[in-house]
């Protein structure tokens, strides 16, 4: 638990962790590629790269919840590998997660302890031990966290700070943090850095995740740049600019973009927001989508895509601000009164909040338009049969039949049933959230040329995206967001990838 | 020391919130209040003799709400005890009746109730498939065995065992019912292991948040399926100690014994969602529901008053409590 001055120097000559070559894939994905990381102890190493980059998988395989195909992974040079989360922290390295470990109705010094409870002698726990150790950690890191507070009541910066103490009384030589600061306020942020300064003091190595440019140049010493599954570069955070950083982490030929057909301006704006905002992200949002365009959005991770995606149809509540669709505002607020409106979601969660799974395609693409085919307050099978069946033709979607439950349809064919569903309702307005996610690259073509031909049909689309090629392959206009504002629009004619990610990080 | 961040005010609440802020007090109130109406509502209920036979006639379902309520907190549910405690009695009476022996007749009681929870544990950890269609499940089963074995009639103890006898009916120092010190003690000793041993604390790890308690290296899977196991043995124990006030393996006991079960042990607080309660609070549970209706039946209202007064006290009892943690 104590970090010799002598012993660190020492550690100093050998990277307290060294990763080489490490691959991994996915099911028709190449996660990463040959990816190298070296961390010294005692330093911040910043990993950084856009969604999708790698990031996530290559911590994970550090954390032991993934395992690698390909490479070596050396521990105080020593080759080794890493079976569990638990094997990973028994080895030293504690990565702490956006979505934070802890049992929310235990202490907090119960939760550092979990892996390992303190015993008296006969097995029993050591709960004497276990809050004092819990407060002399909180002392070592420098913040004062109350350790017999219920977990769950605590904000998630004093969370944080549990999984850190977590970290120090597993003895962990490495501490990564996944974008520790995506839920943070500016106070709580300096309070983390102040934290990771006496970790480093500590000789500790930190990996800090993190797309946010200002703070990688506050806190980082080093930076690497994953794309792609690829490791781009390596260097101390001094040999970079602002410009560098986003170079190296775009540079990427956006190749083959979908071939739109539409060949004419849109109309008249159909939807209106103004000053939107929310308690949960969204802070004044305001813009306008036209019948017949494609408006697309892009966001890293935690801009408010998701979130704006669902309070302008009804779904979210909000705080203030107006939606008005073709004139009419959205009031009440809810899904009821904007699918009335014409207004409604194809939501990025497909399994659990878009499709019925063990129902058939037909319930699946009629739920929204039940009380258009019904009579007498009975559903008259027939009419609902051949407004499916019409749908699936002109989508050519890939079922057996009209029975088949949609479960076993493809990522493409249930995402098709989910756009019939609300067109068949008569849509003026269509928002898509991720509209490829899970769908295999040929099917993900004729979504987009679906997505091309309801725009060119006069519906108003808003398509909410992290995909680059995506986001210029089918927009028209083209919103950047980032924490929860929108921080640029512009026509995809005047846009490219350097000024889109510029207005990401901002 | 550059500067010392502090976020917390950690001060430590005062002793008026210590309490309140505990369910377990909640209900302590509440069995006094019960205590104290039908004290002065009628002139039995407030003596020595009236107190302790409920505490008899409580200990059985505290002693197996002690095992479901353990299950619960794993975030399993277990429906099966009502079958369970009739299953038991027939090979603790029929193998007294064979060898004389109170020793061997438990250890088959507890064999049957170890391959019970084994199965309830397997099919629900291992295999996967929800528990409460699992236990609800064995209920049927169990209850039909016992039906086709005893040809819908009692197995009688012919061997007449004294310390059979004395186990259900006995009383120490000629007060306290010998099913209300074993209840006690059982329930001393699983609350000390929910507590301070660290499988206690897995067993609430694990009904929290599994994927939580997997990351930290627990293996949630055998960790419920010992929840299944303590919870049969338990049921094993209620089910002797019901055979001996008996007299017999009785096919039609038990019926209904595990909704009384299931009813305290969320009266006293323990979550079905898993991961909260403690096993005071479902030992104040039995005893408000146990105390509710000895006192009912002595102002003579109707059985079927008291079930559905009963009811409306579980709804509004857990009711509150959702409305609270709503609140936060």
């Amino acid at each position: 638990m104590r970090a010799d001055p002598l012993e660190t120097a020492k550690e100093a000559a050998v990277p307290a962790l060294e990763m080489r070559g490490i691959g991994k894939r996915f099911p028709g994905v190449i996660a990463l590629d040959g990816v190298d990381l070296a961390l010294a102890p005692g330093k911040v190493h910043a990993l950084m790269g856009e969604n999708g980059a790698g990031k996530s998988t290559l911590i994970k395989i550090l954390a032991g919840v993934y395992g690698k195909d390909t490479g070596t992974i050396r521990v105080g040079g020593r080759e080794t590998e890493f079976r569990s989360p638990r094997d990973a922290l028994r080895q030293g390295i504690k990565v702490v997660f956006q979505e934070i470990a802890l049992i929310s109705e235990f202490t907090v010094a119960e939760n550092i302890f979990l892996e390992e409870y303190p015993r008296i002698a006969g097995g029993s726990i050591d709960w004497k031990r276990i809050r004092a150790e819990a407060a002399a950690l909180f002392q070592r890191i420098g913040f004062d966290v109350d350790p017999a507070a219920k977990t769950g009541d605590l904000p998630v910066s004093q969370q944080q700070m549990v999984e850190i103490a977590r970290a120090l009384a597993h003895e962990a030589r490495i501490v990564v943090m996944d974008e520790p600061t995506s839920s943070l306020t500016p106070k709580e942020v300096e309070l983390l850095f102040v934290v990771i300064r006496r970790l480093t003091a500590l000789g500790i190595a930190v990996v800090y995740v993190s797309h946010k440019l200002d703070e990688v140049f506050e806190i980082a010493d080093e930076v690497t740049v994953l794309r792609d599954g690829r490791h781009i570069s390596t260097k101390p955070i001094g040999a970079h600019t602002h410009d560098s950083l986003i170079h190296d982490m775009i540079g990427r030929r956006i190749d083959n973009l979908f071939p739109r057909v539409r060949r004419h301006s849109p109309g008249k704006a159909v939807l209106t927001v103004e000053n939107l905002s929310t308690d949960a992200k969204l802070k004044g949002v305001s813009f306008e989508a036209r019948a017949g365009e494609v408006l697309g959005f892009f966001g890293l991770m935690g801009a408010g895509r998701t979130e704006l995606a669902k309070a302008i149809v009804g779904y979210d509540p909000i705080r203030s601000g107006t939606i008005r669709i073709d004139g009419t505002p959205l009031v009440p607020h809810d899904t009821r009164r904007a699918v009335g409106l014409g207004i409604g979601l194809l939501t990025e969660d497909r399994k659990t909040e878009g499709l019925m799974l063990e129902l058939p395609v037909l319930q699946n693409m009629s739920l929204a338009s039940l009380s258009a085919f019904a009579k007498a307050g009975f559903v008259d099978e027939g009419r609902e049969r051949s407004a499916v069946q019409s749908f699936v033709d002109r989508f050519r979607v890939k079922t057996p039949g009209l029975g088949q439950a949609i479960k076993n349809l493809s990522g493409g064919n249930q995402q098709k049933v989910l756009l019939a569903r609300w067109l068949m309702r008569g849509l003026k307005v269509i928002v898509v959230d991720e509209p490829t996610r899970g769908i295999d690259v040929g099917a993900k073509s004729e979504i987009f040329a679906l997505i091309d031909q309801l725009a060119g049909e006069g519906l108003a689309v808003i398509m909410m995206t992290s995909e680059m090629p995506e986001l210029l392959g089918l927009s028209d206009r083209i919103a950047v967001m980032a924490e929860g504002r929108i921080t640029a629009v512009m026509p995809r004619d005047a846009a490219t990838q350097e000024i889109i990610l510029n207005a990401a990080i901002a | 020391m550059p500067q010392s961040p502090s976020l917390a005010a950690s001060a430590p609440p005062p002793l008026f919130r210590l309490f309140v802020g505990r369910s377990e007090f909640a209900l302590l109130v509440a069995l006094l209040v019960i205590i104290a109406f039908f004290s002065l509502a009628s002139g039995t209920f407030l003596t020595v003799r009236n107190m302790t036979n409920v505490l008899g006639q409580a200990s059985l379902a505290m002693t197996a709400g002690i095992g479901v309520a353990i299950v619960f907190i794993s975030g399993e549910v277990d429906v099966s005890v009502g079958s369970l405690v009739a299953a038991v009695a027939i090979p603790l009476v029929t193998i007294m009746n064979m060898t004389e022996s109170l020793a061997l007749g438990v250890a088959g009681a507890l064999a049957l109730g170890l391959v019970v929870g084994a199965v309830n544990g397997y099919l629900a950890a291992y295999a996967g498939i929800n528990s409460l269609i699992v236990t609800l499940g064995t209920l049927f089963i169990l209850r039909g065995g016992v039906y086709l074995y005893t040809g819908q009639t009692a197995i009688p103890d012919d061997a007449m065992l004294e310390s059979f006898f004395q186990i259900g009916n006995g009383r120490i120092l000629d007060v306290l019912p010998i099913p209300a010190a074993i209840a006690f003690v059982l329930l001393l000793v699983f609350a000390y292991v929910l507590r301070h041993r660290p499988f206690g604390r897995q067993v609430y790890a694990v009904g929290g948040s599994p994927e939580v308690a997997r990351l930290a290296g627990y293996d949630v899977r055998r960790i419920k399926f010992t929840c299944f196991i303590i919870s049969a043995l338990l049921a094993t124990v209620a089910g002797i100690l019901l055979a001996s006030r008996l007299g017999s393996a009785v096919h039609v006991a038990g019926l209904g014994f595990e909704f009384q079960v299931v009813a305290a042990v969320v009266l006293g607080g323990v979550s079905l969602s898993g991961g909260v309660g403690s096993l005071f609070g479902m030992a104040l549970g039995v005893l408000i529901l146990s105390f509710l209706s000895n006192g009912l039946g002595m102002l003579d209202l109707a059985t079927e008053w008291q079930l559905v007064i009963t009811g409306f006290i579980i709804i509004a009892a857990v009711g509150f409590d959702e409305v609270k943690r709503q609140r936060r």
